[in-house]
């Protein structure tokens, strides 16, 4: 088989202005990835600032450092200007790896490319913030670059010491942080130095994990998976990319470069990864068994740290067991191919479903299933989920969707999980969300993956349940818990912000301000205000999710106000929140955003029953929104003192109204009554005054007969 | 026991029987000018259906005012029964007697619808200060407030101390 340099860089310079190359074509499953139009920033954009500190200039690009997802461009740092750096500027609407980022902020990690710093920047060419990080510049250049071009070489002797131990040992300090690279390809090995002595591993954080990364670099489970769902994984999953990487470099070029992605896949999974890769290479001897226990497609008899350790100094190696492929002797037919493997079968099941629905409910594959593979027990449980799909019409168990993601986990358990056109491992559901929702606005599939709790079909197949597989099971039976909740703060957005920790905000209010951490939300409001209808509330379901997601404060009961029926109620629970937030955060002055929501206060100051305490809070409004504190605006309108007295007043005030109405109805709903007892009373004053006239005259009568 | 039997109130009967006995014993002549210059009053008991018999108060009084000069001249004077006859059989006796009892029938018959009146609008003018009182109650505290059935008020949101 020809050798040829790696594809990438040749075709990179094919396309045309502002794009980057698409995504390698790896699996006929994967979305392309496309920067939008502009990512190139044209000369006229000057620099700019981040965390005025550092000068990123749009108008100088540095295409050879480029990565599939983020361009990068000279960047400065002004305290130091002899300081040699880089920042590569991501796509928007791409989670980028934040705890990663965080970490190798914070600690020099050996033999990885430092992280100088990163923020959100409004970068003109994208017309909105993107996160940029900063990097210290390799002077040395792309390693593959200088193989290609002999500059330096690199032979087997030397790959030991030059390679595979240093980035081992980068690797597991990763590790050990429970992070993983998963970027390792030949093009972001990276010299460091001018003189091209030291090699350092490139940039992994500007996407999520395995997106950036050809097919060929991705274990088996994983290159099955489309790119944004091939999850964060574990450092055997970096230890297979950095096996692949050094065949690359021991062979200066991609010795299956011929081969497309469909038919590398086959083979691969047809012969096992290293036979297909290497099987027509000359690998050195000396390399051979490293390779091998590198390449195993079986994660569990991948080799780990100890036994790259144990190889490179020289200890006895466990030699890797022959492991039966699962291929039959005879074949099943499927869309016109012949497949040997279950795994090869279910991967082309899941891409045409509806067939794949009649293949199961033939036969013929029930006789393959236990004659050819020897699995009856495969068998009966595909058999089983056929009878209960055809019990299940009206529902979705009943689909074929569902039959065939049933079937697909159980024929490929150690594959990712197909459902509706969707391939993905469990840990790289959250990216895989993102990119369905932000990328290709199409989220319901994902969405009915949690709904349908297709996660458990996949997991139940599961020959064996290690402590990764608990976690990522406990983590998806969490973000299903949180999708099936329908108030403000759950639902899709928060299965989406909790698993994606690097995504930024995509409320509409704040998507272009790029808000990736939770300080950075009211600054992006205050400025949304100035240009949005500020006749609605500020949290949308976007926002409210976020917060939710990224607070590390118990901001339930905000969230449950905002979800009333009544708007008073739905406004106080809004402005609590955005004040709680001002005050943990302690953010400075809102005044657009206190404007924005004082304009919205008008159903919170009515739901106060007394006229002069509605007047007083309407004229101190306007003073509070000027200072643009959103703390002191609610202390204004929710004050629990003002409230009480008022609803004590508005008590005291009904019970008079009360009384004054039943004095009315009795004066008024006498009628006749009233009248006789007018009229007695008359008589009885008649009476009273000539009793009165009859005493007085016999009084003064007798008196004057006396006297 | 009840000394009344169906509406016949035997202890009035009995006093007035009594007296009446009394008076024939020891002062018949003013019996015989009362009994005929009260005769308005009597016609006024039976004439009255109330229980409060008022009107007959109302004649009674004004028919006594009638009666009782002509008594007193009786006791200051002869107090025989030809005086007393003498009396009675005046026609100017008699008119001013019957005529202080007509006053009594005036009184009866023109008092109360004045009293009626009079309590009517004391009873508007209170009903119109209530009235004013509750629009201002209203201005105050907001239609609701007339709102019998209601209970609307604030439902509690979180405050800034308690999140």
């Amino acid at each position: 088989m020809a050798e040829l340099p790696l594809e990438t860089e040749e075709t990179a310079s094919d396309l045309p202005e502002g794009l980057i190359p698409p995504e390698h074509n790896d699996d006929g499953d994967t979305e392309s990835v496309e920067m939008p139009q502009g990512a190139v920033a044209p000369a006229q954009f000057g620099p700019v600032v981040l965390r005025e500190r550092f000068l990123i200039d749009a108008s100088q690009p540095i295409t050879e450092l480029d990565t599939q997802s983020a361009k990068a461009y000279v960047a400065e740092d002004r305290r130091d200007l002899g300081r040699q750096l880089y920042g590569l500027v991501c796509t928007p609407g791409l989670p980028v790896r934040l705890n990663s980022i965080k970490f190798l902020k914070a600690h020099n990690s050996y033999k990885i490319l430092p992280l100088i710093d990163w923020d959100t920047v409004y970068w003109p060419a994208f017309e909105q913030k993107t996160v940029i990080v900063i990097f210290a510049r390799p002077l040395g250049g792309r390693l593959m670059d200088k193989l290609v071009s002999k500059e330096v070489t690199i032979s087997a002797y030397d790959m030991p010491q030059r390679i595979i131990a240093p980035l081992a040992d980068a690797l597991q300090r990763l590790s050990n942080n429970n992070l993983t690279h998963r970027a390792i390809r030949p093009d972001n090995l990276l010299f460091f130095d001018e003189r091209m002595e030291e090699i350092v591993l490139g940039p992994h954080v500007t996407a999520p994990a395995g997106y950036d990364q050809p097919m060929i670099l991705e274990p088996l489970d994983r290159a099955l998976a489309q790119s944004a769902g091939r999850g964060p994984g574990t450092s055997r999953d970096d230890i297979y990319a950095l096996g692949v990487s050094i065949v690359f470099i021991l062979l200066g070029a991609n010795p299956v470069a011929k081969m497309n992605d469909d038919e590398l896949l086959k083979a691969r999974i047809e012969l096992g990864s290293y036979t297909a890769i290497c099987g027509s290479a000359r690998i050195p001897m000396q390399l051979i068994e490293p390779l091998r226990g590198m390449l195993a497609d079986d994660q569990s008899a991948r080799w780990d740290f100890n036994e790259i350790g144990n190889w490179l100094t020289g200890h006895k190696i466990n030699p890797l067991k022959k492991r039966r492929r699962g291929r039959a002797e005879s074949y099943f037919k499927f869309q016109g191919v012949d497949y040997y493997s279950m795994r090869s079968l279910a991967w082309q099941f899941a891409k045409h479903p509806n067939e794949a629905v009649k293949a199961i409910n033939s036969e013929e594959f029930d006789t393959w299933m236990r004659r050819g593979l020897d699995e009856p027990e495969k068998a009966e449980a595909i058999h089983d989920a056929v009878l209960t799909a055809k019990l299940q019409t009206d529902s979705y168990q009943g689909t074929n969707d569902y039959l065939v993601a049933l079937a697909t986990a159980i024929m490929d358990p150690h594959g990712p999980i197909r459902y509706k056109g969707l391939a993905f491992m469990p840990d790289g559901y959250g990216a895989m969300l993102a990119s369905e929702w932000i990328r290709n606005s199409n989220q319901q599939p994902a969405s009915d993956v949690l709904l349908h709790d297709i996660c458990t079909l996949w997991y139940d197949a599961q020959p064996k349940m290690t402590q990764e597989l608990i976690e990522s099971r406990m983590a998806i039976t969490q973000l299903r818990s949180l999708l099936t909740i329908r108030d403000p703060g759950f639902g899709l957005e928060r299965v989406l912000y909790e698993g994606n920790p690097g995504i930024n905000c995509q409320s509409p209010y704040v998507v272009k301000n790029g808000v990736v951490l939770i300080e950075d939300l009211l600054p992006a409001l205050e400025n949304a205000a100035n240009s949005t209808d500020t006749s609605v509330q500020p949290i949308d379901g976007h926002i409210a999710a976020f917060v939710a997601a990224r607070f590390k404060e118990d901001i339930q009961t905000h969230l449950k106000a905002m979800a009333s029926g009544k708007a008073d109620t739905s406004i106080l629970g809004t402005l609590s929140l955005l004040a709680f937030l001002q005050s943990e955060l302690r953010s400075p002055a809102v005044l657009a955003l206190s404007s924005w929501v004082g304009g919205l206060l008008g159903p919170a100051i009515n739901a106060y029953h007394n006229r002069h305490t509605r007047e007083e809070l309407e004229s101190d409004i306007p003073r509070l929104v000027r200072k643009g504190s959103l703390p002191e605006l609610i202390n204004l309108i929710d004050d629990p003192g003002k409230r009480k007295e008022d609803k004590e007043g508005f008590i005291a005030c009904r019970t008079e109204w009360l009384d004054a109405e039943m004095e009315i109805r009795d004066i008024e709903g006498a009628g006749d009554e009233r009248l006789n007892k007018a009229e007695q009373s008359g008589q009885q004053a008649a009476a009273m005054i000539s009793i009165s006239i009859a005493l007085t005259v016999i009084t003064v009568l007798i008196l004057t007969k006396l006297l | 026991m009840s000394n009344t039997s169906e509406g016949i109130n035997w202890n009035l009967i009995l006093g007035i029987g009594a007296i009446l006995v009394l008076l024939t014993a020891f002062s018949l002549p003013s019996l015989i000018v009362l009994t005929v210059g009260l005769l308005p009053t009597g016609v006024a008991f039976i004439v009255d259906r109330s229980d409060q018999k008022t009107g007959t108060f109302c004649v009674g009084g004004m028919n006594l005012c009638g009666v009782f000069p002509f008594v007193i001249k009786l006791w200051a004077g002869k107090h025989t029964t030809s005086a007393a006859t003498e009396i009675i059989s005046d026609v100017l006796s008699l008119l001013v007697m019957y005529a202080a009892a007509g006053f009594g029938w005036i009184i009866f018959l023109a008092i109360p619808p004045v009293v009626a009146t009079f309590l009517s609008v004391v009873a508007q003018t209170r009903v119109k200060a209530l009235r004013a009182s509750q629009q201002e109650i209203v201005n105050e505290w907001g239609p609701e407030v007339a709102n019998v059935n209601g209970t609307d008020v604030i439902e509690d949101v979180p405050t800034l101390d308690q999140p």
